[in-house]
């Protein structure tokens, strides 16, 4: 059984329906990419995995049904969310936000620190400064850091590269892709740079409109002309 | 659930039917009821020009004001003074009240320029209590009377007016203040109708939804808040008059001239309708009925609530009002005319004209 | 000299109260992002409480402990219950409600303690003609003294709260950003409603202190305090508590100042109205007052 399955997932805003119905699913140890166009429902999906907005449909984490669980309790379960542009807490420090990270469990959280600080070195030292006063690179860091002390078993990102300079963008994906090989993390990220994406992710899915056109290995739609030719501008 | 395109012959009946009920209540007020629910209905009046003036700035330009009141008191002590110490008629002493008021409001709006939110509301809120206290200083008191306030401030006669016919005494007055009320309630919806669907109406709209935005789509930001808080400063003082004219009397901690009456005046804006025309007008109504019933109900001893608050050493009318207002608020969040016009949607729905063209189809 | 000092004591004391009380509404403030206009009328009912308990024969100490439990209950239940509702509808609902929290407030208190004669709330401290220490030729009196002292440490440990607990650095985050808070498992709900407890609990012990200094209870009991607060808080800008802290005494000893050196233009009736117009004047030149962080609007 996988790790995330989400069965006809719909959600919206107030009257507005913006997903109709998706199913998705992420292995244990599994990256897995939702591309689309802007508006296609990508971060909405997001949202609505984790609980920030009113769906319908099911969603299954680790076996247990958490439709109805409020965002707070996903945490403990192990979902981290890194939301779009604004994952940290711009008025408080980089330790403060880390140990935020860490709210929903206790102990070992000192060295938890330690430990992304060596995987961040550059965190550590602005570890006193305000988060709201980091470059963009570095608050996505501090971001990703900051969901990683949860201990989650998923970590839902949405749109890291918003933002940033390519390198850093290179850097913040090399990160996800390390932790995801070596440490077993199972990665849901949502991207519009369908190139850099298809390079970290093993499957894909393709959103338009709120429903899921395709779907399968990052091979397979790396490799399927119309895709690359609506997606990958290639 | 009936359709009406705007414009049709349909439409123009229903929009008569409208102007038929009103005209009704109008003319039925005064000629049936008594004095003092005609007076009810004069402080309706009073109330909804006050809201209607707050509307201009908070509810179509997003600018808060808790300031109003001064704004108000401006109005009502220009009356008192120029017909108390000077011998003016009182019906020149809305004109000069509304310039009075305007320059103040422009000068108040300053700040407002640079400052916002929260902090341009406790501007607003020290304009309010500075008011009262400026009146009261004993160094001002040759020309307020200080804390004593003013008094015997009335038309000395009732002009006569060849369709109201005789009216004389107390209740002659009231009926004449009922539709000197009306008088100024028209003109100043007039007043607020004509600036809202004009291009410094939507100027003002354009500003409230995106301060910064609006700027790049050049709309003069100084002049425009400057103007509409003057407009809306000179607007409110008219309710001032008004008041002034009908009680004869204000003091410094009158009615609606210290802090309290700026924060009437929100709830009557907010509990109509805040950012639509008719907001203010339904606001009035149901302010002073529901504060007059409360009022009522606390007096009363029997009943429910006799039972219920009998107990109370003092009337319960504020708590109840209180209550109700938690009501509205829960039931209609956008206001009675918001909560209107959902529930009127289900019933009748005006399709606009398309953009362009003029006639009728 | 002497003048100075006893202007300077008399408004550090004072300005304490403005502080506690300006404090709640920035902590509320910075939580939920309201002005809650009842904060007065809240602490106003709860001295009234802590008069009752007292007059109970709970003794004084006790009674403030009571009250200030009932203040936090208070708080908590109304955001909890009324504030959230309304807020999740309409931003301008939470204002009316607010207002018309004051208005039932205050006349719940009238209801229960009206025709009784002046409540006499005892004062915390000793509060006899002669008890008082001469501190450079100025009167400080112990009761002064007290009331500055008990504002300060609760302002202390207030900070510690936030600074140095799990619950306070939840609070910050909630202020920082809700959306993450909820997302790295913070009950933002309860963090919420605890603001608004915290908030109630304060306006409680500044509602009592007041009352002691004043001596007699009545509706109208922090009608100016709840202004002078507001003064505070926006002075030192309404999402910094420090400043709060800071703005409160200034205030304080700004008007002792003004009344004292100025008594035939300004003196006791237009002290607050000279305070008024010069946090006017400095918010001209920081339009989100001394300590407050501006915000940048983007397009």
């Amino acid at each position: 059984m996988s790790l995330l399955e989400v069965r006809a997932l719909s959600a919206g805003y107030g009257p507005v329906e913006v997903l109709h119905g998706i199913d998705l699913d992420v292995d244990h140890g599994e990256m897995v990419v939702i591309l689309g166009a802007n508006g296609a429902g990508k971060t909405t999906t997001m949202r609505a995995v984790s609980g920030m907005i009113g769906r319908s449909g099911s969603v299954t984490f680790d076996g247990v049904d958490i439709t109805r669980t409020n965002a707070e309790k996903l945490v403990g379960m192990g979902i981290a969310h890194v939301p779009q542009g604004r994952g940290t807490f711009p008025d408080l420090t980089v330790m403060d936000n880390l140990r935020v990270g860490a709210y929903a469990r206790s102990g070992g959280i000192a060295a938890d620190i330690d430990r992304w600080f060596a995987v961040f070195p550059r965190l550590a030292e602005r570890r006193d400064q305000r988060a709201g006063s980091l470059s963009g690179g570095e608050q996505q860091m501090l971001a990703i850091a900051r969901a990683l002390m949860s201990h989650p078993k998923l970590l839902l990102c949405d749109e890291p590269s918003l933002g940033l300079a390519p390198l850093i963008t290179q850097e913040v994906f090399e990160v996800l892709k390390k932790l995801n090989a070596d440490e077993g993390l199972s990665v849901l990220l949502v991207e519009q740079n369908a190139n850099l994406a298809l390079k970290v992710a093993q499957r894909v899915y393709l959103l338009e409109t709120g429903t899921v056109v395709a779907s399968g290995s990052a091979a397979q739609i790396a490799s399927d002309d119309a895709i690359r030719k609506a997606y990958l501008g290639a | 659930m009936l359709r009406i395109d705007e414009g049709s012959t349909r439409h123009w009946l229903l929009r008569l039917l409208g102007f038929a009920v009103i005209t009704f209540i109008v003319v039925w007020v005064p000629t049936q009821m008594s004095s003092s629910r005609i007076g009810q209905f004069t402080d309706a009046f009073i109330l909804m020009i006050a809201a209607m003036s707050l509307n201009l700035v908070l509810g179509f330009t997003g600018q808060i004001s808790i300031g109003h009141s001064a704004f108000f008191g401006i109005g009502g002590y220009t009356a008192a003074i120029l017909i108390k110490d000077h011998g003016w008629s009182p019906g020149y002493t809305f004109y000069a009240a509304a310039v009075v008021a305007f320059v103040v409001g422009c000068v108040v709006a300053l700040p407002a320029l640079r400052i916002r939110g929260i902090y341009l509301a406790l501007v607003t809120l020290a304009v309010a209590v500075l008011f009262p206290t400026l009146v009261r200083w004993k160094k001002l008191a040759w020309l307020t009377d200080g804390s004593k306030g003013m008094d015997s401030v009335r038309y000395e006669d009732v002009p006569v007016w060849p369709i109201l016919g005789e009216l004389k005494g107390r209740e002659g007055r009231a009926v004449f203040m009922f539709w000197l009320g009306l008088i100024v309630v028209v003109a100043t919806y007039l007043v607020c109708r004509g600036i809202v669907k004009s291009r410094f109406g939507r100027a003002l709209v354009a500003i409230r939804d995106n301060e910064t935005a609006a700027a790049v789509m050049g709309v003069n930001l100084t002049t425009t808040k400057v103007l509409v808080f003057g407009v809306s400063a000179a607007l409110c003082a008219l309710g001032g008059v008004l008041s002034t004219l009908k009680s004869g009397v204000i003091t410094p901690d009158g009615q609606y001239v210290t802090l309290l009456g700026s924060i009437v005046f929100l709830l009557v804006m907010i509990v109509g309708g805040a950012g639509t025309l008719w907001g203010p007008i339904i606001g009035g109504l149901v302010y002073v009925w529901l504060d007059n019933t409360t009022r009522d109900i606390g007096t009363s001893d029997s009943g429910i609530l006799g039972a219920l608050f009998g107990w109370a050493d003092q009337s319960p009318a504020t708590l109840i009002l209180g209550l109700v207002l938690v009501v509205i608020m829960f039931a209609a969040p956008y206001g009675l005319v918001g909560l209107a016009k959902r529930l009127g949607r289900k019933v009748v729905v005006i399709v606009p004209r398309p953009v362009g063209s003029s006639t009728p189809r | 000299m002497e003048r100075f000092f006893q202007y300077l004591f008399d408004g550090l004391s004072l300005g304490s109260i403005y502080a506690l009380l300006a404090l709640g509404l920035v902590v509320v403030f910075r939580g939920t992002g309201h002005l809650n206009f009842a904060q007065g009328e809240m602490a106003m009912i709860c001295t009234f409480v802590v008069w009752q308990f007292n007059d109970w024969g709970v003794p004084l100490v006790l009674s403030i402990i009571l009250g200030m439990i009932v203040g936090f209950a208070l708080g908590a239940g109304v955001e909890a219950t009324i504030i959230r509702g309304v807020a999740k509808k309409s931003q301008a609902g939470v204002f009316v409600v607010s207002i018309a929290l004051f208005l039932g407030l205050n006349s719940l208190a009238a209801m229960i303690w009206g025709s009784l004669p002046p409540e006499q709330l005892p004062g915390l401290f000793p509060d006899e003609p002669d008890d008082f220490q001469r501190i450079f030729g100025a009167v400080w009196r112990y009761e002064y003294i007290g009331v500055l002292a008990v504002a300060l440490v609760l302002m202390g440990l207030l900070f510690l709260l936030f600074a140095k607990t799990k619950f306070g650095l939840a609070m910050r985050a909630v202020a920082s950003n809700p959306e993450s808070a909820r997302l790295a498992g913070i009950p933002t709900g309860i963090v919420l409603a605890s603001s608004w407890g915290i908030a109630g609990a304060m306006g409680a012990l500044s509602g009592t202190l007041w009352g002691g200094i004043v001596g007699e209870l009545n509706a109208g009991l922090m009608f100016t305090v709840f202004i002078y607060a507001s003064a505070a808080a926006t002075l030192g800008g309404f999402d910094s508590p420090g400043g709060a802290v800071i703005a409160g005494l200034t205030i304080g000893v700004g008007e002792q100042f003004l009344a004292g050196y100025f008594p035939g233009w300004i003196g006791q009736e237009m002290k607050l109205s000279a305070a008024l117009l010069t946090i006017f004047v400095v918010l001209l030149v920081k339009p989100s007052g001394l300590f407050g962080s501006t915000k940048v609007e983007r397009v």
